[in-house]
């Protein structure tokens, strides 16, 4: 008897470690997988690593390269975030779509696609998320990039607080009508949320680093104007929207009611960033720097509570059965996008970004000549989604 | 949709069989059952067969990294409670408290109440309530006549409104974190949920049974704790003043003075430490084996129901239980917030707040146009509930553990009463979240 227990034991141990030994190697490899940005061909005349802008970066896993795309001609400067929140695939492409695809003519375009290395490094647990998506260029090069966290690696900092009471920093604002209250209470988790943790903490942990670096950097180069991209469960009450900080709200109106619902047929909300909502782009980097600070937001059913079977599929064509039973019931007022047509592909999604960002960069220039920029070989919205293929747009 | 729901029936339908007819341990179940569901699942789903495979163990094993703070939580708390309970310093303060509050039953039980709560309102967990105020007022109330079913049902309870009164409300936090709430303005609306609620129970469950309460017949009972308290004197208390204060400093005070929050397993065990030197001479590494031997079952269930998840939201079947809520007449909302929150708490009480409270938080607070802080602290109440259900039950399973109830069952039959009240005053709030607007400050 006792014989037959100490054999059953091995048998369940050796399971055990091979289970752990196989998934220990697939997360290794995720970890260290490096992305390819195609340079060559591209508009990108130099990279700089974001510790430049926070010595306590170095070497670390935040510390990511700065894609900087100079005009011929002087002109304003924008900042483009992807990859924020990992499990938003839409706002990591289309940062790496526009560094593959824009040439500024004048001016300069600074785009960091994977702002949140670490999110990109790990899947959320009890998430069930695929580890990576892939796109077929248009010459047959298979392109292999990350799907990952909402939030940081708890690799690189845990564990995380009960509460984290996000606060500014040393910090001094640097618009007149900056919130008042500098700390506020969040999630503990929210600690590792990258879009939680502006204006950054220089010595703080790696997610408010990597704040510190972004907000500094802002201020040192006198950027005008920072564009955070994002994605949205479609039942979530921001959607297919501009979050934009007061100074940067008419820029948004006249984008979103112009140039992108009048001339190209794109319905996007305005919303006002809230006041009351510490920690996130448009409002820190409104309050602590002089720049227009922005975030877009689209529909994409594959991060969303409602989502069916979720893999790499979801994520590229966002066909779900159960968002489309969502948006059939109660008058629809479950979701916050049309849903009618059963899918949200990510052609789609990037499209609506690279629209809205040319449109903020235009209207800019538009309100201040001396903030121009201007960009050539912007991907046009409608071949980008009547193509139905973004490694179309992928060098 | 079909597909998701013969997936589900496979889970469900394996979980069962593990359990009842195989006998299997609840965690050994629910990793069979996550197995099966993942390989029908994906290769109905048409995913290739080594796709399918390699995915299942990587998925399986990320599943169970979801509970890995919990599970560190429950075997440091359970070691804490055993050196306490091998140094007599349970025993000292079961006859310090009765000694003192003996004339006044009611108090003593509101105030034993109150202690129960004390750590769940710091960290937003139940485990935390119950496995250390839990485990310190279970002789106490044992002593005073109420038997162990009964002393179980009262902890659990307290467990449950400890994690949901402020200022810590895990549940809440996450709801907030889900629909971009800052969490402001909840002290309020969270006492008014709680604490009538923890006197009414605790009366309830209790005051029948010490109201007649005769200190003189007692004393015989007390001998053993009296001479405990005796010998020992104050320093046998230390081990629960090093876990007040810790928790306070590191849970209220660290983060605004800018020290890191050191985590309660840390906590646990620096108080487990000091109470090996404050009392009865202890074994070490018998009791943290027995300890962890305890907790075990727990520990397996939470990786069980990680891997579980994990597989239930991969294979669709996550978005199938929650269209099928919400799928319902916008008249039948409420009960179906009221059931299935609890509900899917029997996999995760915060994972319900994720999956199920985040939409009905918007179905209330935004589509019915309810005052929002107040909707989100009552599904927060609501989702307490979880906690409690089986096969996870974490505030149910440890309670029945400190009082020594083998089927934990019993508990839950005690609190159906309580639970019911729990879920018709949080449903109340709810739906008229608006009435109830001015209590929205802190």
């Amino acid at each position: 008897m006792k014989k037959k227990g100490l054999v059953s034991t091995c048998i369940i141990l050796a399971v055990a470690i091979f289970m752990a030994c196989f998934a220990g190697i697939s997360f290794y490899k995720k970890r260290h997988f490096v992305e390819d940005v195609v340079t060559e061909g591209s508009a990108v005349t130099r990279t700089e690593k974001l510790s430049k802008y926070n010595q306590y970066l170095a070497n670390s896993f935040g510390d990511v390269d700065i894609y900087v795309l100079e005009g011929e001609e002087e002109g304003g400067s924008v900042l483009i975030l992807g990859g924020t929140h990992a499990n938003e695939p839409a706002g990591h492409m289309a940062a790496i779509v526009m560094l593959e695809q824009f040439k500024p003519t004048k001016g300069t375009v600074y785009v960091i696609p994977n702002i949140c290395q670490s999110g990109l490094s790990h899947n959320d647990p009890l998430e069930g998320t695929p580890q990576y998506i892939h796109f077929t260029t248009a010459n047959g090069d298979v392109r292999t990039f990350h799907f990952g966290s909402r939030a940081s690696n708890p690799i690189d900092q845990w564990p995380d607080p009960d509460t984290y009471l996000h606060t500014s920093g040393d910090w001094t604002p640097r618009y007149e009508n900056a919130s008042k209250n500098t700390t506020q209470t969040l999630s503990g988790s929210e600690v590792r949320n990258q879009n939680r943790c502006y204006p950054g903490i220089a010595n703080g942990t790696l997610t408010e680093k990597v704040s510190y670096a972004v907000t500094n950097m802002i201020n040192t180069l006198k950027i005008d104007m920072v564009i955070d991209l994002h994605e949205s469960s479609p039942e979530y009450a921001v959607n297919n929207a501009i979050v934009a900080h007061e100074k940067a709200l008419e820029i948004a109106g006249i984008s979103a009611t112009i140039n992108l619902e009048a001339e190209q047929g794109i319905k996007i909300k305005v919303e006002p960033s809230p006041v009351n909502l510490r920690g996130l782009t448009h409002r820190e980097l409104g309050d602590y720097t002089d720049a227009f600070a922005l975030l877009c937001e689209v529909g994409n059913p594959s991060q969303g509570r409602f989502r069916g079977y979720t893999d790499e599929a979801l994520a590229i064509t966002g066909k779900d059965p159960c968002y489309k039973v969502a948006s059939e019931i109660h008058n629809g007022a479950l979701l916050y996008v049309d849903y009618s047509s059963g899918d949200f592909p990510i052609s789609l999604r990037v499209a609506r970004h690279v629209a809205t960002v040319a449109a903020l960069i235009e209207n800019m220039g538009f309100d201040y000549p001396d903030k121009e920029v201007i960009i050539d070989n912007v991907p046009d919205y409608q071949e980008m989604v009547d193509g139905d293929n973004l490694g179309l747009w992928l060098r | 949709m079909t597909a998701y729901m013969i997936t589900f029936f496979v889970m469900v339908g394996v979980f069962m069989i593990g359990c009842f007819a195989l006998k299997w341990p609840v965690g050994v179940s629910m990793l069979a059952a996550a197995l099966c569901g993942a390989l029908e699942g994906m290769l109905a789903h048409g995913t290739g067969l080594a796709q399918t495979l390699s995915d299942t163990i990587r998925m399986m094993v990320e599943g169970e990294f979801g509970y890995v703070d919990t599970i560190l939580t429950i075997a440091t708390a359970m070691i804490f409670m055993k050196v306490i309970e091998a140094s007599g310093a349970l025993d000292a303060l079961s006859s310090l408290l009765i000694e003192k509050f003996h004339k006044v039953p009611a108090v003593l039980l509101i105030l034993i109440m109150f202690i129960i709560m004390f750590p769940g309102m710091i960290t937003g967990s139940s485990t935390a309530a119950v496995l250390s105020a839990g485990s310190i007022m279970a002789p106490v109330l044992l002593l005073l006549g109420l038997d162990n079913v009964t002393a179980g049902a009262i902890i659990a309870m307290g467990g449950i409104l400890g994690m949901i009164a402020p200022p810590v409300n895990t549940a809440a936090l996450v709801i907030c974190a889900g629909i971009d709430v800052p969490y402001v303005g909840f002290t309020g609306p969270l006492l008014l949920l709680t604490f009538p609620l923890a006197i009414l129970f605790v009366l309830l469950l209790g005051l029948p049974k010490v109201k007649n309460l005769d200190y003189e017949k007692l004393k015989p009972a007390l001998v053993k704790q009296d001479a405990t308290r005796k010998e020992y004197g104050v320093k046998i208390y230390i081990p629960f003043f090093v876990l007040v204060v810790l928790m306070i400093f590191f849970k209220v005070i660290a983060q605004k003075i800018g020290v890191d929050d050191l985590g309660m397993p840390v906590i646990f065990l620096a108080s487990a430490i000091v109470g090996l030197f404050t009392g009865r001479k202890i074994n070490p590494l018998k009791t943290v084996t027995e300890a962890v031997r305890t907790a075990t079952p727990v520990m397996a269930i939470l990786m069980g129901v990680g891997m579980f998840i994990e597989i239930m939201t991969a294979t669709g079947v996550r978005g199938f239980i929650v269209m099928t809520c919400l799928e319902i007449p916008e008249a039948l909302w409420i009960i179906a917030c009221c059931i299935s929150i609890p509900l899917f708490g029997a996999v995760s009480s915060f994972g319900a707040c994720s999956v199920l409270g985040v939409p009905f938080a918007y179905i209330y607070g935004t589509y019915l146009n309810g005052n929002v802080v107040v909707c989100l602290a009552a599904i927060s109440l609501i989702a307490s509930v979880g906690d409690m259900m089986p096969p996870t039950a974490l505030a149910g399973l440890f309670a029945a553990q400190v009082t020594g109830v083998k089927q934990y069952t019993k508990i839950l039959k005690k609190c159906i009463i309580p639970i019911i009240i729990l879920l018709v005053w949080a449903g109340f709030i709810l739906v008229k979240s608006k009435m109830f607007a001015w209590s929205v400050f802190g």
